[in-house]
């Protein structure tokens, strides 16, 4: 898969690093703006109240 | 261009060896792909992960110091004119517990995770209303994170018995004393925001406060509580001194 990414980017092997530099970059700052954003409420590390409600917000439960 | 490189490469003249492999060398099995890429893509998950617990153990840290530091400058600028009268626009409040070793946390209105996210606390609303300082008698109850999002509550374990938690308004010093602490008890347990929060051992209302949060660290699988009661208030001088616990 990686093997295919770097053969398939343009110029030679230090273009080709810059490049995936780049890539990476973009993935990591993709990760921590949208995606773990929107995975975090799912998961149940956050949640503080005792109200047994999730932090998604499931409604309380008495 | 491919066809120059391997051109020269056949000529031997070439000194990159980028181009040099084939796309599959001597015909590479099927399943020996498959198996390549099953391994790269454990691997990335793998990686997704690491970055995932940074993500919340570090950068919601940093972003939610950095907007409790702006919300909290808010307050402070608003009450700049001097003690006066109680003012709750913008947050009723700062909470300060020496033993946590947190500073102030800012309080404001409400538990749900787009409140607490901020690196602030919040006093509940739901599914027991909180009672507020000022009140004759009540529960003030809160809650903030144990871990992430600037992990306000983060070391409510070194709280002890008799150690202050201090609540200060624009006009007034709560001088609260830990009594009694639940290290784990179920997030179903609603009992121990109530007004007279009988699970701590009081029968009689008075005024108390109640911190909750999630433990054991890193997981939310049980609440941690902590219950205090009024010792004495102050009234807040011209300069903010602070009362004795907190020098």
């Amino acid at each position: 898969m990686y093997g295919w990414i770097w053969r398939h980017l343009p110029g030679n092997a230090w273009v080709r690093g810059v490049i995936s530099l780049v890539l990476v970059l973009a993935v990591v700052y993709a990760l921590f703006q949208y995606v773990f954003p929107w995975a975090e409420p799912l998961l149940p590390f956050g949640d503080v109240t005792v109200d047994g409600a999730s932090a998604g917000g499931a409604g309380a439960d008495q | 261009m491919a066809a120059r490189t391997e051109h020269d490469e056949r000529a031997g003249t070439s000194t990159s060896q980028v181009d040099a492999p084939p796309v599959r060398p001597r015909g590479r099995h099927p399943v020996a792909t498959a198996v390549s890429v099953f391994g790269e893509l454990l691997i990335t998950a793998g990686l997704v992960l690491a970055l995932f617990v940074a993500y919340s153990l570090w950068w919601t840290n940093v972003l939610a110091d950095r907007e409790a530091d702006k919300q909290g400058d808010t307050v402070r600028s608003r009450w700049a004119d001097g003690p006066g009268a109680l003012d709750t626009k913008d947050g009723i409040g700062f909470l300060h517990v020496p033993a946590m070793k947190n500073g102030e946390v800012l309080v404001k209105k409400g538990t749900d995770p787009e409140t607490l996210n901020n690196g602030i606390a919040g006093y509940y609303t739901d599914p027991v209303e909180s009672g507020l300082p000022w009140d004759d008698e009540g529960n003030f109850t809160l809650a903030a994170h144990r871990d992430g999002h600037g992990a306000k509550f983060h070391n409510i374990h070194k709280l002890k018995n008799g150690d202050p938690v201090v609540f200060e308004t624009k006009d007034t010093w709560y001088v609260y004393k830990v009594y009694k602490k639940l290290p784990e008890t179920s997030k179903f347990n609603v009992d121990v925001i109530q007004p007279v929060p009988e699970e701590s051992g009081v029968k009689e209302p008075g005024r108390y406060i109640t911190l909750t949060t999630c433990t054991p660290v890193y997981t939310s699988k049980y609440r941690y509580i902590v219950w205090g009661e009024l010792e004495r208030t102050e009234k807040v001088d011209k300069d903010r001194t602070k009362p004795v616990e907190l020098r």
